[in-house]
């Protein structure tokens, strides 16, 4: 009974984590294409360089601030290092979470400025060139973090230190509920940001760049806000992962989790609106749950590995959704504010 | 800085830039016709790297997999372009024409590694390490794959401007390339032309991937792992005239090769592992400084 | 020459024209006019093969054009200058003829020699890119891509939209000259209602996708309400 309520324990926490991960993807997504009309094909370069950098630093900073020192190498040996650091860590819960919100924070603005250089070549281009740019951009990232070793020691990757460990046996299930915290305020801000009026412009930007050119909204200074709040969105996601995973490796970042799911996610519920990519979260983050946990059954069965299947899967239900259905399954409505709701309301009632 | 490079460099250089030419020609096309960035080019080029790979486990020389790689990328490009026939009609924005090839590579980047897994599992190869190298030819100690990948270069640009220039199907492409809606008062059937671009830019990526294992190591990742250079050749081309395709190719090529040769001798031989790093720089300083890429520059020259 | 029957057409989802019918035979301008998204263009598009028919017949000659696709239709001897973007920019206007004449099956230069004649300024212009041709000029070079393959059917849309008034007095006249020198069909849509009227043999007003007004341009100007109400005519 104990190994189901374990197992069960194991798959909805990495649900959870798994989830949080995409909806803050999700939504940085929407952000950058459903308010600005970026076509962010490289999401996975500002995800993966914030979760790099803080696989660089946390460790350095847990050494500073808890004041350990030792000769070990932080990213050769990281592991040695994480053991010497664990230990402190867990008996300081506050100290803990303020690594872990500098973290975020600086994982933020890491995503931001890369998500800034990604874009700066081509801002002021047409879509396609900036598409391939950020595309390209993307899969430089893996490239770095293979072939400079000094950043996360190459292709083993580095430890991060556990910033839940104060919890002891809950420390899963403690990572989780923070990350699925921290992804739900992310969404309740983008919700938010529609509303706003500079949310709104971002989105009468997408919808017709010339009427809103007309109107003296520049183009360029909306796309790099949004780039920025959506990449600092990124950069959080990244380093959440890297908390989750305990560490930091470059095979973690590949452009199908990365770039391509979230991108099928938000065509699911339609370019622009946050509750379809809930749902498309869902969706999927359960379908890739499930074969992760059960692939191991169809060894043997199949002569090659279930993931792929699941891959061609993806691709033929992003097509189908393009062909048959691109405005998404749960289309945009658009915002109205309550008082010209209010208005309208009142001025129909008054004609009839 | 060596005065002189050496021949190997140039070698290593020139085969190079005509495997990234076959590539570009395609992308450059394709936009010129369908208007739009073909990310699934990645996978036509991964389908010729295996196209030789099924000729050798069959026990066939590799080199048969240039003509099985031409058909084969041919005909799965012409999937692609049937897929993305309904969104072009109507006048779907760029965007979903994008995601569309977008996700048709990553359906494809699962089949081929089913195959990829299949064909280890069946054939008892190491089929995510293709490496042809010791089973080429030479002559005269040069490499096969030089005269064959540069042969392969020439037949095709040859090929295209015959085809282009001298035939009443190219000019009913040109005709596609410079003003489709026109084009098709003329009485041009503007879907079968894109067919056939679609054709030939699959079919030239299948030719380029067959060639790459006799260059340097493939797996299924090879063809994503290149196709920012792919695209960064042809940006710095220009994407507005084929012509651009093989001026970026060899331009980047030639940039790539050399520039890492001269700082593997100041820095080390780690310098590899950033190869990908200079297209890419290319690219973002020709967008800044250049964005319509070289070629306007040089069909100005010549008054065309 | 062509016949349209209760013709029903749209975009998709969007029905755009009902019950329309429309008459034009050889030697014959049909002017057809409206307000803006009446429909006029809808109509030339029909026609083509561009919009989706979803009921009614589109005969050319007698023979029944209206499922077939666009480039059949062409084929079949219908010249379609389209309102915008209708030349190639990159290329001369000689070599912008020659291509045009490359796809029609009738390959002799008479044609070639006809619009020369009728559009002195582009032979004059001949070696120059089209795209550094002036608007009306474009025109002119539009019309002649769609002459010089000696079609059956000529449409045109809004062929004086946007030119200078000495452009428009002129295009209109030379529009008059060709139906009177060759044996073709002309519809022509038209926002210049003034114009459309000196040079057209019938008229025909589409209002919301309905024909509202048939006959003869005479007869048009009389019809006040319409003038005033569609065509922006006022006292």
């Amino acid at each position: 009974m104990e190994q189901i309520l374990e197992q069960i324990s194991l798959f909805v926490t990495s649900f959870i984590a798994v989830y949080s991960v995409y909806l803050i993807l999700t939504v940085s997504l929407n952000i950058q294409r459903g308010f600005a009309g970026i076509p962010q094909f490289g999401l996975v370069f500002p995800a993966a360089g914030a979760a790099y950098i803080i696989g660089n630093l946390s460790t350095r900073i847990a050494l500073w601030v808890l004041g350990i020192k030792t000769n070990l190498d932080p990213i050769y040996e990281s592991s040695g290092v994480i053991a010497l650091i664990n230990p402190v860590l867990s008996s300081q819960p506050l100290l803990s979470i303020a690594l872990f919100i500098l973290c975020l924070v600086i994982g933020a603005v890491i995503g931001a400025v890369l998500g800034i250089i990604q874009v700066a070549p081509a801002i002021r281009l047409r879509i396609d060139y900036l598409a391939i740019t950020l595309l390209a951009f993307g899969e430089i990232m893996n490239v770095i973090a293979r072939a400079y070793r000094p950043l996360i020691g190459g292709e083993y990757g580095v430890q991060v230190p556990s910033v839940f460990g104060w919890a002891g046996k809950n420390t899963i299930v403690a990572t989780t509920v923070a990350m699925l915290i921290v992804a739900l305020i992310i969404y309740a801000y983008a919700e938010y940001l529609g509303r706003t009026p500079m949310g709104r412009t971002m989105k009468a930007i997408r919808d017709n760049e010339v009427a809103a050119a007309a109107l003296g909204k520049s183009l360029v200074k909306y796309r790099a806000i949004a780039i920025v709040i959506g990449s600092a969105f990124c950069g959080i996601s990244g380093v959440l992962w890297a908390f989750f995973n305990g560490s930091v490796m470059p095979g973690q970042f590949v452009r199908f989790n990365w770039t391509f799911l979230p991108w099928l996610m938000i065509l699911l519920g339609g370019l622009g609106n946050n509750k379809g990519a809930l749902v498309g979260a869902t969706t999927f983050v359960a379908l890739d749950r499930f074969i992760t946990y059960y692939k191991h059954e169809f060894v043997g069965i199949l002569p090659f590995d279930v993931i792929w299947l699941y891959q061609i899967l993806l691709g033929a239900i992003t097509a189908l959704i393009l062909i048959y259905r691109p405005q998404g399954v749960l289309p945009e409505r658009p915002y109205i504010p309550k008082d010209v709701r209010e208005r309208v309301k009142s001025s129909i009632a008054s004609s009839s | 800085m060596q005065a002189v490079i050496s021949f190997g460099t140039f070698i290593q250089a020139l085969i190079w830039s005509s495997i990234l030419s076959l590539t570009a020609i395609g992308i450059t096309l394709l936009y010129r016709t369908t208007r739009v960035p073909n990310f699934a080019h990645a996978s036509f080029v991964t389908t010729g790297i295996y196209s030789s790979t099924i000729a050798w486990v069959f026990g066939f020389h590799p080199y048969w997999g240039v003509p099985l790689g031409f058909i084969l990328s041919g005909l799965e490009a012409v999937l692609l372009f049937y897929m993305l026939e309904p969104l072009r009609r109507r006048k779907a924005s760029i965007f979903l024409l994008m995601i569309a090839t977008l996700s048709f590579d990553i359906l494809m980047y699962g089949v081929l590694n089913i195959l990829a897994d299949i064909l280890q599992f069946e054939f008892k190869i190491l089929s995510r390490n293709i490496y042809f190298v010791p089973m080429d030819f030479d002559i005269a100690g040069i490499r096969g794959i030089v005269f064959i990948s540069l042969a392969a270069f020439l037949a095709t640009m040859v090929a295209l401007q015959l085809l282009l220039y001298r035939t009443d199907l190219g000019v009913a492409l040109r005709a596609c390339m410079e003003n489709p809606s026109l084009a098709q008062t003329l009485g041009v059937n503007v879907s079968r032309m894109l067919l056939i671009s679609w054709f030939i830019a699959g079919a030239t990526a299948g030719v380029a991937g067959a060639l790459l294992p006799f260059y340097q190591m493939c797996s299924v990742y090879t063809g994503t792992y290149y196709l920012a250079e792919m695209f960064c050749a042809s940006i710095v081309g220009g994407l507005d005239h084929l012509i651009g395709a093989p001026i970026g190719s060899f331009l980047l090529g030639f940039a790539k090769i050399l520039l890492l040769s001269s700082l593997a001798s100041v820095v080390g031989p780690d310098i590899i592992n950033y190869m990908m790093i200079i297209p890419l720089g290319i690219m973002v300083i020709t967008l800044a400084a250049l964005p319509t890429g070289l070629a306007p520059l040089i069909m100005r020259r010549r008054g065309v | 020459m062509l016949r349209i029957e209760n013709l029903n057409s749209g975009y998709g989802k969007l029905h755009v024209l009902y019950d329309v019918s429309i008459d034009c035979g050889k030697k014959e301008i049909v002017a057809v006019l409206g307000p803006n998204g009446a429909g006029k263009t809808t109509l030339l598009n029909s026609i083509f093969g561009i919009a989706d028919i979803y009921s009614g017949s589109i005969k050319l000659d007698g023979e029944e054009i209206s499922k077939l696709p666009p480039h059949s239709i062409a084929r079949k001897g219908v010249a379609y200058v389209l309102q915008m973007i209708n030349i190639f920019s990159e290329l001369s206007v000689d070599e912008n003829l020659r291509i045009a004449m490359a796809f029609s099956k009738d390959k002799s230069s008479d044609m070639l020699d006809y619009v020369y004649e009728l559009f002195p300024i582009l032979k004059e212009r001949k070696k120059q890119r089209a795209g550094t041709l002036s608007g009306g000029e474009r025109q002119m070079l539009a019309i002649s891509i769609g002459l010089v393959r000696n079609p059956k059917l000529l449409l045109l849309d809004e062929p004086t939209a946007g030119l200078m008034p000495l452009y428009v007095s002129l295009i209109t006249k030379k529009i008059g000259e060709i139906r009177d020198q060759k044996e073709l069909s002309i519809v022509m849509v038209e926002q210049n209602v003034h114009k459309a009227l000196e040079v057209a043999d019938k008229v025909y007003v589409i209002v919301s996708g309905q024909v509202v007004f048939k006959g003869l341009p005479s007869e048009l100007m009389g019809e006040r309400e319409i003038m005033k109400l569609y065509l922006g005519m006022g006292d």
